[in-house]
C-alpha cells in the first residue's frame, strides 16, 4: 500500500521533474512592449549593462516631450545579457534599443536580431570617431549608434616599476624582459588573457580570426600569423612571469597589493582598476601598447559597444534619434564617462571636459591623451563574423587549461579548439565555411 | 396477500428512491466542487508544463538555415529529425551525458548512504541533541545552490584554499579544479547541499516505523545494528527509492554548481552537462537545437526513472 502511493507520487514527480528540464531554460517573460504607439508620446525601451545610462535617460526624459526612454539595466552581455536580449526577441517583447558589443554585432546580424537603420543614421556619421563608426557597420549597413571604444594600452604600476628599476616597455620583447626582472622580486604580470581580452593581441598583430574568401567564411584563429602571437604568450606562461587568472579575486588582490604590476588591455580597464584595486590609487600609470617591432605604432581594440536597434522595434527612426542622442549629447556622455568610465566613440564625447582633466588614481596623468593616440592607431583590417559567442567561449575554456598547464594544453591548442567548435556550429546552421 | 404485498411494496420503492436520487445530487455536486479544486492545478500544469513541452517538441523539428555568409537573417525549415540526428552525432553533447551518468552512478549512492546513515543515527534511541543535528545537517539545503557553489569556488581556489594548507603539512598539494578532480569537486558541492534534504525525507519515514515492531525486536534481543539493518531500512525502503529517483533526476539536470565553478577552471567547459549544452546552443541562437537536446534529456531521464522503478518493484515482489 505504502509503496504503491510512493510509486504514484514517484511517477508523477518523474514526469513533472523530467519536464522541468524543458521549462527550466525557457525564456524570461519580461514584459513591456517596445513602444507605446498612441501617437502622442513615444516610449522607447532601452536595455544596457554599463552604468550611467540611467542618469542619461533621466536627462533625456527631462528635455524631451515627444519621446520618453524606459530604461532597464541588464547583466553584461556574455554574463547573461545577450541571452536575455535574444530570448526577448524570440518571445517578441524586446526593447527597441539594447547595448551590444562590437564583436557580437555580426552574430546578431546573422541571427536577424537587429534592424538596418542606415537611412536614418547616414546623416549623423560625422558625429562619430572612425573606429567607433566602423564597429556599428556590418556588410555596409548600419545597425545602431557607437557608444564606446576599447583601444588597447598598457597599464603599469609606476611605483613598483620604479622601485625595481624597470623601464616602461615599448616592445613585446621588452615586456617579457620586464616580466623576468619583476619575477625576481616576486612580482608578476597580468598574462592570463582568456577570450575577448586575448583577441586584441591578434588584432594588433594583423592576424585576423574571420575573413570572407570566395563567398564563404574562413575561420583562422590558429593561422600561422596567429600562432606567432600564441608563441609569445605561451613563452610568458613557460617563463612563469604571469600571475593569477584574470578576473579572479586573487588577480584583483594582486593589482591592489602590487604583486601584479601590469594590465595590457582596452581603455575601459581604467574603470576596472579603480574598482578592483582602489588600494593602489596613485601608483598606476598608462602607456602606449608594446609593439612587435620597435618604432611601429599599431594597436588593437577590445570591446566597444553600440546602442543597437533590435528586431521588432516599431519605430526604428525614433530609436535612432534616442541612440544618437545618448552617444552624442554632451550631458549624456558626461554621465556615461562618470558612471562607467567609458572611452566615448562620438566626437562630442571625446571633447568632454571630464576626459581632459588629470586623473588622481593615475597620479594626475591625463590618461585620455594616451587613449586618443591609441584610438588613432587601431588596426583597420579586423572584422568579426558570426558564431563569436562559441568562438570566444571555447577559447576561454582552452586558455584556462593552458594557463593551468593542464593535459598538454597550450595557447595554440586553445585557438585550434576554438576554430573547430566555431566551424562545426556554423556548418550546422548552413553557413558556408572554408576548411 | 394483496394487502401484505401492497404494504410490503412501498418500502422497496422508497429505498430505491433513497438509493437512486439522493446520491445523484452529491455526486454532481462533488464533481462541480472537484473542478474548483482541480482546476487551478490543471490550468497551471497545462500552461507551465504541458504547453512548453509541446512547444519544445514542435520547435525541435525545425532546422536553422542561414545564407552562405550568414548575414542575411535566419530561416527555420521543417526537418523533423535533423536536430535529433545531429545531437546523437554531437560528441560534446554525448560526452556531457556520459559525464552526468558517471556523476550519478558515484554521487547518488554516496549521498544517499550518508543521508541514510545520518537519519539512522539521529533516529537511534541513544541519540542526544537530535534537534541540533537534524537542523545542522539540513542547513546546507537552505543555502541557494548558486551561493553554495560560489562559496566552494573560494574554498577550491588554488592559491589560498584551506584544504591545501592542511594537506601541505603532509607535503600534499591538490588542485581540486584540475581535469581529474573537477567532476568530483562538483559532486562534493552537490552532496554537501542535498544530503540534508534526503536525510529529512528518510528521517520522516523512520518516524513512521511502528514502536511495537521496534519493541518486539528489542525483546527478541536484536542489537541496534540488527534493528537498523533488518527492521528500519526495509521499512523505509519506499522513502529511499523516492530519494533515489529525485537524485537521478537532479543529476540529469545538473547545472548551477558546474556553471558557477566554470568561472574558476578550464576543466569545466560550456557543454559540461546536458543542460549546459542546451544553454550553449541558446547562446549561439540555435533554439531548435536546444529544444531537441532538452527533449532528448527529458526522454532519457523518464526512461531511466521508469526502468529503475520496474527493477526495484520486481525485486520487492
Amino acid at each position: 500500500m505504502k509503496s504503491s502511493i510512493v510509486k504514484a507520487v514517484g511517477v508523477a514527480s518523474i514526469l513533472t521533474l523530467a519536464a522541468g528540464g524543458l521549462t527550466a531554460c525557457s525564456s524570461d517573460t519580461t514584459s513591456g512592449g517596445s513602444a507605446g504607439g498612441d501617437g502622442k508620446v513615444k516610449e522607447i525601451e532601452v536595455w544596457t549593462w554599463a552604468a550611467g545610462y540611467d542618469e542619461s535617460a533621466k536627462i533625456f526624459n527631462d528635455t524631451h516631450d515627444d519621446i520618453k526612454i524606459k530604461y532597464t539595466q541588464i547583466e553584461p552581455g556574455n554574463k547573461g545579457g545577450y541571452d536575455k536580449i535574444r530570448n526577448s526577441i524570440t518571445a517578441g517583447n524586446a526593447p527597441c534599443i539594447a547595448q551590444v558589443g562590437f564583436e557580437t554585432l555580426p552574430s546578431f546580424v546573422a541571427e536577424g536580431n537587429v534592424v538596418d537603420v542606415t537611412e536614418s543614421a547616414g546623416k549623423d556619421k560625422d558625429l562619430y570617431a572612425p573606429a567607433g563608426w566602423a564597429g556599428v557597420n556590418v556588410g555596409g549597413k548600419t545597425y545602431g549608434a557607437p557608444q564606446d571604444q576599447g583601444p588597447m594600452v598598457l597599464f603599469y604600476n609606476k611605483t613598483v616599476f620604479e622601485a625595481n628599476g624597470v623601464a616602461v616597455p615599448t616592445t613585446w620583447a621588452e615586456y617579457q624582459a620586464a616580466g623576468e626582472k619583476l619575477k625576481a622580486a616576486g612580482i608578476k604580470l597580468t598574462g592570463t588573457y582568456e577570450d575577448y581580452d586575448y583577441s586584441g593581441f591578434a588584432w594588433q598583430a594583423g592576424a585576423p580570426w574571420y575573413e570572407i574568401k570566395d563567398g564563404a567564411w574562413s575561420i583562422t584563429p590558429d593561422s600561422p600569423a596567429n600562432l606567432e602571437v600564441a608563441d609569445y604568450w605561451q613563452g610568458l606562461i613557460d617563463a612563469d612571469v604571469i600571475g593569477a587568472g584574470i578576473w579572479s579575486d586573487d588577480w584583483a588582490a594582486g593589482l591592489g597589493d602590487g604583486s601584479i604590476a601590469t594590465i595590457v588591455g582596452a581603455a575601459w580597464f581604467a574603470g576596472i582598476l579603480k574598482d578592483s584595486a582602489a588600494a593602489s590609487s596613485g601608483d598606476w600609470a598608462v602607456a602606449e601598447l608594446p609593439q612587435w617591432k620597435a618604432g611601429d605604432a599599431r594597436t588593437g581594440n577590445v570591446g566597444g559597444s553600440l546602442s543597437a536597434v533590435l528586431k521588432g522595434c516599431d519605430d526604428p527612426e525614433a530609436a535612432w534619434t534616442v541612440a544618437n542622442w545618448i552617444s552624442t549629447d554632451p550631458a549624456s556622455v558626461d554621465e556615461l564617462v562618470k558612471g562607467g568610465g567609458v572611452y566615448p566613440a562620438s566626437v562630442a564625447g571625446l571633447e568632454s571636459e571630464l576626459l581632459a582633466t588629470g586623473d588622481d588614481y593615475f597620479g594626475g596623468q591625463v590618461i585620455s591623451d594616451v587613449f586618443k593616440t591609441a584610438s588613432g592607431q587601431v588596426n583597420e583590417d579586423w572584422a568579426w563574423g558570426p558564431g563569436v559567442s562559441t568562438l570566444v567561449g571555447t577559447l576561454g575554456t582552452g586558455m584556462k587549461q593552458a594557463y593551468a598547464k593542464e593535459g598538454g594544453a597550450t595557447v595554440a591548442t586553445a585557438l585550434t579548439g576554438a576554430r573547430e567548435a566555431t566551424v562545426s556550429e556554423l556548418k550546422q546552421q548552413g553557413i558556408a565555411v572554408n576548411e | 396477500m394483496t394487502t401484505s404485498l401492497t404494504s410490503a411494496a412501498p418500502p422497496p420503492v422508497e429505498t430505491k428512491r433513497a438509493a437512486t436520487t439522493p446520491p445523484k445530487r452529491p455526486r454532481s455536486r462533488t464533481s462541480r466542487y472537484a473542478i474548483w479544486f482541480v482546476g487551478p492545478f490543471v490550468v497551471l500544469f497545462v500552461g507551465m508544463y504541458v504547453a512548453p513541452i509541446l512547444f519544445a517538441i514542435y520547435k525541435s523539428m525545425f532546422r536553422i538555415q542561414r545564407d552562405a555568409l550568414g548575414l542575411g537573417g535566419t530561416q527555420e525549415i521543417f526537418d523533423p529529425l535533423f536536430n535529433y540526428a545531429y545531437a546523437l552525432g554531437d560528441s560534446t553533447f554525448i560526452e556531457s551525458i556520459g559525464r552526468v551518468l558517471l556523476f550519478g552512478v558515484v554521487q547518488v549512492p554516496v549521498m544517499l548512504g550518508l543521508a541514510l546513515g545520518i537519519a539512522l543515527l539521529i533516529d537511534s534511541a541513544s541519540a542526544r541533541a537530535k534537534g541540533f543535528f537534524r537542523l545542522s545537517s539540513f542547513a546546507p539545503y537552505a543555502v541557494p545552490t548558486v551561493v553554495s557553489a560560489l562559496m566552494w569556488s573560494f574554498l577550491y581556489s588554488p592559491t589560498n584554499n584551506p584544504f591545501n594548507q592542511l594537506l601541505g603539512l603532509f607535503g600534499l598539494d591538490i588542485n581540486f579544479l584540475s581535469q581529474d578532480f573537477a567532476l568530483w569537486a562538483v559532486a562534493n558541492v552537490v552532496t554537501w547541499g542535498w544530503t540534508g534534504y534526503n536525510m529529512i525525507i528518510i528521517y520522516a519515514a523512520l518516524q513512521g516505523v511502528p514502536g511495537e515492531v521496534l519493541e518486539a525486536a528489542k525483546l527478541d534481543g536484536a542489537s541496534p545494528w540488527r534493528t537498523a539493518w533488518s527492521i528500519k531500512i526495509p521499512l523505509v525502503r519506499p522513502a529511499i527509492l523516492l530519494t533515489t529517483i529525485f537524485s537521478i533526476i537532479g543529476s540529469a539536470q545538473l547545472y548551477n554548481e558546474p556553471f558557477v565553478l566554470k568561472q574558476s577552471t578550464g576543466a569545466i567547459d560550456a557543454s559540461y552537462t546536458p543542460i549546459m549544452a542546451a544553454q550553449a546552443s541558446l547562446q549561439s541562437a540555435n533554439y531548435p537545437y536546444a529544444a531537441a537536446q532538452s527533449v532528448l534529456l527529458a526522454v532519457g531521464v523518464a526512461v531511466l526513472s521508469v526502468l529503475f522503478f520496474r527493477l526495484t518493484s520486481r525485486r520487492s515482489s
